[in-house]
């Protein structure tokens, strides 16, 4: 009866895939390449399957209920204006992404021998470019934003794409090559609604001594799923932070991967996701030091409540070569109903003697005795508990580029919109 | 470091357990089939119930494929190329010690467990365990005199049949995993330990365990209940020769806790490792676990495991009872090419359970320590409370130390919490210690046993200072 039941889900699996790839209008322009190696290898690698580690808690029913085609787009509903310190790209423009706009200065756009060159090189130097999101986005992406940074870039690069129409998927590949010494903020905005995929890769190399400030803020609704991957080679004395905050999807699931190539680079993840009705929120990390002195700071929290259900894994992994390094990993999680449900496993593999590494792990509701000094205090229960779950939040919204804000993330994480 | 020669030489003691002991055994033809399990079951003269659990049990086991997820590496086992039973050749079980064979009683004494009536340790009950058979026990009348049954689980299964089939394989189903349903098919002997309602057991109990042959599977299975308000300690031992071939240790270990009941389980755990090329030493591949059944029971494992070519176990609690309670402490160290995958299962079922975890890796050479551990916190665990902490020390640039906590939880009102964290033993800290005019080998030592101090205090005391010394052994010659 199981094996029965299985063997339908497998044929069910394989359907989807056949089905989305059957849809998919003939590879062209400029990513063809990339598009028919993407489609091969999900013709021949079905869907993955929670026998696998890596997808054990992750269950892709909320995806496979959709059936999404490429489609133009027209949508901008409910942006805010775009600051005057932040330069706005939409992703999903029907034409051309520049829209006549000139790119700021330090920004250029990499010519077509150059993207051949770099595609897939961070990809395949993080060892995912044969991971199935990536391989669902290679399949359908028909372009590449590919950007060289030289010398510090002051606008906050904004990244947007919206999927709003029913049965849509969004595929965005973007390429960031970050010369020495060069810095850049960009903040990625992905809205999804209605029955709608949405697919991101990024790919940033970071050369030595460049920084990158980068925030995503994925935010769904309904049946809308999410699947983002970003791939960041750091070489030394680079700088790295990453900021993503998640709501609202039926599924999401956010893969950041982070080589340090010769270590002595500085890399900090913070994450905040919220999983309720009966959302699915996932995140699996991993970052890999090859070198010495490398240093990691990450912070990962969650929120579930209602059903939802939210996953962390993070993986750390300190061979030989990276003597000295320090690195720290913190998964905190709040679970606010009887029917959520949590998974949290932090992963250390560490083979160098003179490194420290830490990590800690904590589930629980909200502090009874936080709780009480508020209330003691004239605050009803319910504040209390909103304000908590906001202070929860801030930590990691106030740590996205400045330019989030116009996006209310903290409001619309936590539904007071 | 200046120092590496010495840390480095510091580590690498020969295995003193290491000889064979000439003894006429009787053994079943090497090979797996149902006829091996039905003649074991003869041999044994064993009720309808056990051969039916035995045979369903090789049945589940002929549907299960080995496991390979901890990618430890090692061959391919071949099952057929195995010994699933061997017995010192002698009489039915002696009604006293002096007659059994000498040459028994001295490669216990050999091993420092002496069971003759003079030597033995005071106010330890031992049960010896050659090969697959249990040689004696020692302290037995006296426990009976407070109604504690310590006895083989052969003896058990003959003397006590109602209490075997109400209990067996019901912490440990047949079909858990792959070698779980191994040993239900073949296991030989192991020790049985019955503490009636109310009884605290009036001295602590104690297995040891010899691998002798070559060429033998060792399929040992304990079984220990602790009726209502009943209290015991326990301790497992374990040693075997050297042989450059590897060999099999799948034994399952089922504990029950009834309402109020506490059971401490600790091993020390010294099977052959292998030499410093990684060729030979023992496949431990252990399944154990117990079943806090009834309210506010509590069951604690303790385990120095420094043995074994791979170890792969997880001493495990299933908290069902109210307010049961369970413990895991751990130190685990590697060295050479040894793999120890080792940590604990929590399943949290019942309201106001707590449990916390404490584990220790030390790993040198080129050796691999995981922690792998699971805290499951079920939706009706209300009140449920875990803490654990896993600490790796590294001893040389070659050997990896890998955390990997598991945390599932579906249940507001529980709170998990886990810590981890590395070092190492820094230069300066030696330096220290050597500047005080303390030995270097006696500053390393003394700096693993405050690592593992947490661990240490929870073993009985005659044990405790044995373990210290074991590390302190083991590690001769790896710190650099």
């Amino acid at each position: 009866m199981v094996a029965a039941m299985s063997n339908s889900a497998a044929v069910a699996a394989s359907t989807w895939v056949t089905t989305f790839l059957e849809r998919l209008p003939a590879p062209a322009g400029e990513l063809e390449a990339v598009q028919w190696r993407g489609r091969e290898a999900l013709s021949r690698q079905p869907l993955p399957s929670r026998r696998q580690e890596d997808w054990r808690f992750t269950d892709l029913a909320p995806l496979t209920a959709l059936a999404p085609v490429l489609a133009p787009s027209s949508a901008q509903v409910g942006w805010p204006e775009p600051a005057a310190d932040v330069f706005r790209l939409w992703l999903d423009a029907p034409d051309d992404l520049l829209n006549g706009q000139s790119l700021p200065a330090g920004l250029s756009i990499l010519s077509s021998d150059e993207v051949q060159q770099a595609l897939g090189h961070t990809l395949a130097a993080c060892n995912c470019e044969q991971h199935w999101p990536v391989e669902l986005n290679q399949a359908s992406a028909t372009r590449v934003l590919a950007l060289r940074v030289s010398g510090a870039v002051v606008p906050t690069l904004e990244l947007v794409s919206q999927a709003a129409e029913d049965g849509v998927m969004r595929p965005v590949r973007v390429l960031l090559l970050l010369e020495e010494k060069a810095s850049l903020k960009v903040l990625q905005i992905q809205l999804g609604s209605g029955c709608s995929l949405s697919s991101l890769v990024m790919e940033a190399h970071l050369g030595r001594e460049s920084t990158l400030r980068h925030g995503l803020l994925a935010l769904g609704e309904g049946q809308a799923c999410f699947l983002g991957h970003l791939a960041v080679e750091q070489e030394p004395r680079s700088q790295l932070e990453s900021v993503w905050a998640s709501h609202g999807w039926a599924l999401s699931r956010f893969e950041p991967r982070v080589v340090q190539v010769d270590g002595e680079a500085t890399t900090s993840l913070k994450a905040l996701q919220l999983a309720d009705g009966q959302q699915l929120v996932d995140t699996h990390s991993r970052v890999e030091f090859r070198g010495p002195e490398g240093q990691l700071d990450q912070l990962h929290k969650a929120i579930a409540d209602d059903r939802g259900r939210s996953v962390f894994n993070g993986a750390v992994r300190v061979p030989r070569a990276a003597q000295r390094t320090n690195a720290s990993q913190l998964s905190r999680n709040l679970l606010l109903s009887n029917q959520a449900r949590i998974d949290t496993k932090p992963e250390l593999e560490i083979v160098a003697d003179d490194v420290r590494c830490a990590h800690g792990a904590t589930v629980s509701r909200l502090q009874t005795d936080e709780l009480f000094y508020l209330q003691s205090r004239g605050l009803s229960a319910s504040v209390a508990a909103g304000l908590l779950k906001r202070g929860f939040c801030e930590e990691v919204l106030r740590a996205l580029p400045a330019a989030a804000a116009a996006w209310r993330p903290l409001q619309r994480m936590l539904g007071e919109d | 470091m200046s120092s590496s020669t010495s840390v480095g030489d510091l580590v690498s003691q020969p295995y003193k357990y290491g000889f064979v002991t000439d003894i006429e055994t009787d053994k079943i033809d090497k090979g797996l089939s149902e006829d091996v399990v039905r003649l074991i079951s003869s041999k044994k003269g064993e009720p309808q119930f056990l051969l039916d659990f035995r045979l369903r049990a090789y049945q589940q086991w002929l549907r299960m494929e080995e496991p390979d997820w901890a990618a430890l590496g090692h061959p391919a086992i071949d099952y057929q190329e195995m010994i699933y039973y061997a017995a010192p050749r002698q009489q039915e079980k002696k009604a006293s010690l002096d007659e059994v064979d000498p040459k028994l009683l001295e490669t216990f004494d050999k091993l420092g467990i002496p069971l003759s009536e003079q030597k033995r340790l005071s106010n330890v009950a031992v049960d010896a365990v050659f090969d697959s058979v249990s040689i004696a026990t020692t302290y037995r009348e006296k426990l009976a005199e407070h109604g504690v049954i310590f006895c083989s689980i052969s003896e058990a299964v003959k003397d006590h049949p109602e209490l075997i089939e109400r209990y067996l394989g019901t912490v440990v189903p047949s079909n858990d995993n792959f070698f779980a349903a191994l040993n239900s098919a073949v296991f030989s002997d192991g020790s049985f330990v019955f503490i009636p309602k109310g009884v605290e057991c009036p001295m602590e109990l104690s297995t040891y365990f010899r691998i002798n042959s070559g060429d033998t599977g060792q399929f040992e299975r304990t079984l220990i209940v602790a009726e209502e308000g009943a209290s015991v300690s326990y301790l497992e031992g374990c040693t075997a020769p050297m042989f450059d071939t590897n060999q099999l240790h799948a034994a399952v270990v089922e504990l029950v806790a009834l309402d109020d009941a506490s059971i401490k389980y600790s091993t020390v755990q010294n099977w052959y490792a292998g030499d410093e090329n990684g060729v030979g030493g023992i496949y431990n591949f252990v399944t154990k676990r117990g079943h806090c059944r009834g309210d506010r029971s509590h069951i604690s494992w303790t385990q120095v495991e420094t043995g074994s070519a791979i170890t792969w176990k997880y001493p495990s609690c299933v908290l069902q009872g109210a307010h049961s309670v369970g413990e895991f402490y751990s130190v685990a160290l590697t060295n050479n090419r040894q793999q120890a995958d080792t940590g604990t299962k929590m399943i949290h079922v019942g309201p106001h359970t707590r449990s916390t975890i404490v584990s220790k890796g030390i790993s040198a050479g080129h050796s691999s320590n995981s922690y792998r551990g699971l805290v499951q916190i079920g939706p009706k665990a209300r009140g449920a409370r875990n803490y654990s902490q896993c600490d790796s020390m590294l001893i040389g640039d070659q050997a990896a130390a890998n955390t990997y906590p598991y945390i599932r939880s579906q249940q507001p009102e529980a709170s998990v919490e886990h810590e981890a964290s590395t070092c190492r033993i820094s230069a300066d800290q030696l330096f220290y210690l050597q500047s005080r005019g303390i030995g270097f080998e006696e500053a390393v030592s003394m700096m693993v046993s405050g690592f593992c101090r947490d661990v240490f205090n929870q073993l009985p005391m005659e044990f405790a200072a044995e373990a210290d010394k074991l590390l302190a052994l083991k590690l001769e010659g790896s710190v650099g």
